[in-house]
């Protein structure tokens, strides 16, 4: 019984998807729609393995682009979430400043970076860091602040130092809530990358996107989208294996 | 059985004038003292008084948790400077840590003290027996009824051998079924090993039941109105109308709480 279900559960959301893309292609077939506007499914796969190797190469660029982005923007995210949370100073001084950030489109400081760092792989990796940061800070703040004040009287019975209730006290308490931002920001990662390797790249499914469509190579185009959202689901997929290794299911 | 016959391994107590006043100004909040403790090793003290007489403020300053406004703590003689580790505490709602298994939660204590872990296990092994929680080991704070959740907090509490035991209302959640059974399971833990406790409560029944002194306290500020020594033999039954100086003890307090204005009949 609970292996059928298991089974139903995996192969439902299978088949429905694989259905749509049978719409899709019975549908661009049937209306006969070009294939620089909206390529078949059939067509797009059979370019994925064609352009396999070319795919895999600028696919795994993007992929350390996202990952160190990613880290970039995750680890400061949590260390200005519990200065903020644990010292009101820090509070006081940091805040306006964050805020004001976080209103800022940030996207449209790629330009800006460009000017200042030129093409290698740093303006890259610091714009996506400081995008990914905030998911991941404002969420931070939460789990840190709602850390019940008496496990600090516990703590402080214990003898801890303040690295030993950093880290086995405070860090594990808020972290479903710092998950729940590294969640949402690995997925902000992806696009921000791809976007970015618009602007000044000459590599990674960004770049292979831009160029793609100046060649109006639509169904290359489509390839592309589904390798940077494999990768997507695959990063997420993995955030989420890490939370459920760390995190105890069943809390709050 | 006479409690001060049996000297203990526990820490004495000694506060002299301890104030406690929050904020400054015109917000300053007085919420406690000037008051006296007087606590022997091994002594098992409740403090007894309605909600915001201080009671958990004399509980944070005696260990050192809260800074004193005025007045000084001595432990075993010696003056309170900063936190004391050499202490367990209880709170009314368990404080488990819910990302920790039962045992993972009482082995904090070893891991953060950099204790030998063997002999912690074993001890926190006993302890376990002793409490009845033989088979919660591995299960979460979540997964366990709040009796148990309290039971693993006693643990905690005890696993390293402190010489001083704070408990802050620490059946306060639990059913009355439960209450009488974790009560005469502390007793019985603390007849065999006589650390200092001081606890603190609202029920005359537990404090009765449990102490060998108690003080009552009146609020706003918080002080000691009258202290009352507990000579009932141990360990106590759970009906303690068995005894008939039971009924004594609790009319005296009934009597001080009538005249502080806590009980309006």
């Amino acid at each position: 019984m609970k292996l059928r279900a298991t089974v139903r559960k995996a192969w439902e959301p299978a088949l429905w998807f694989l259905g749509l893309l049978l719409i899709w292609e019975a549908a661009v077939r049937i209306f006969a729609i070009p294939g620089f506007i909206l390529p078949a499914p059939s067509v797009f796969m059979l370019r994925i393995v064609q352009s396999a190797p070319q795919l895999a190469y600028h696919g795994m660029i993007t992929t350390k682009l996202i990952i160190y982005g990613f880290v970039a923007g995750a680890v400061p995210g949590v260390a200005l979430g519990y200065l903020i949370a644990r010292y009101s100073i820090c509070k006081q001084l940091l805040y306006p400043i964050v805020v004001f950030i976080q209103g800022l489109p940030k996207i449209t400081l790629a330009p800006l970076m460009l000017v200042w760092f030129g093409f290698a792989d740093f303006p890259k990796i610091l714009l996506t860091g400081l995008i990914t940061f905030f998911p991941v800070m404002v969420d931070s703040v939460a789990g840190f602040q709602s850390i019940d004040p008496r496990k600090y009287y516990l703590s402080k019975s214990t003898g801890a130092s303040w690295l030993q209730t950093f880290l086995k006290i405070e860090l594990p308490s808020a972290a479903p809530q710092i998950f729940s931002g590294l969640r949402i920001s690995i997925v902000v990662a992806v696009t921000v990358v791809i976007v970015v390797e618009w602007l000044n790249s000459k590599t990674g499914l960004g770049y292979l996107v831009l160029r793609s469509m100046d060649g109006k190579d639509t169904s290359m185009i489509f390839a592309t989208l589904v390798v940077g959202s494999l990768i997507g689901v695959f990063l997420s997929g993995l955030v989420q294996a890490i939370e459920r290794a760390l995190v105890p299911q069943g809390r709050h | 059985m006479d409690p001060q016959k049996n000297q203990g391994t526990g820490a004495s107590i000694v506060a002299r004038d301890i104030t406690k006043i929050y904020g400054t100004g015109p917000d300053a909040f007085h919420a406690l003292g000037p008051i006296d403790l007087d606590i022997k090793p091994g002594e098992f003290v409740s403090l007894i008084g309605p909600s915001g007489c201080g009671k958990s403020t004399t509980m944070l300053l005696v260990s050192g948790l809260e800074p004193i406004s005025q007045g000084h703590v001595e432990i075993d003689g010696k003056p309170l400077t900063k936190p004391i580790s050499e202490i367990g505490i209880v709170f009314q709602d368990h404080l488990l840590l819910d990302f920790r298994t039962a045992i993972q939660n009482v082995m904090l204590q070893q891991e953060i003290r950099k204790l030998d872990k063997a002999d912690m296990r074993s001890r926190a092994d006993a302890l376990f027996e002793q409490l009845d929680l033989v088979g919660a080991e591995d299960k979460y704070p979540w997964q366990l009824s709040g009796g148990m959740r309290q039971r693993v907090s006693i643990a905690r509490a005890l696993v390293h051998d402190p010489s001083m035991l704070i408990m802050d209302e620490p059946f306060g959640a639990l059913d009355a079924i439960s209450r009488t059974q974790i009560r005469h399971d502390l007793e019985m833990l603390w007849l065999a090993k006589r650390k200092t406790v001081l606890f603190i409560t609202h029920s005359i029944e537990e404090a009765v039941g449990l102490s060998d002194r108690v003080l009552v306290m009146s609020k706003s500020p918080g002080r000691i109105v009258e202290e009352i020594s507990i000579d009932l033999p141990r360990p106590r039954p759970a009906h303690l109308g068995e005894y008939p100086e039971f009924a004594v003890y609790a009319k005296k307090i009934y009597t001080i709480f009538e005249k502080l204005g806590v009980y309006n009949f």
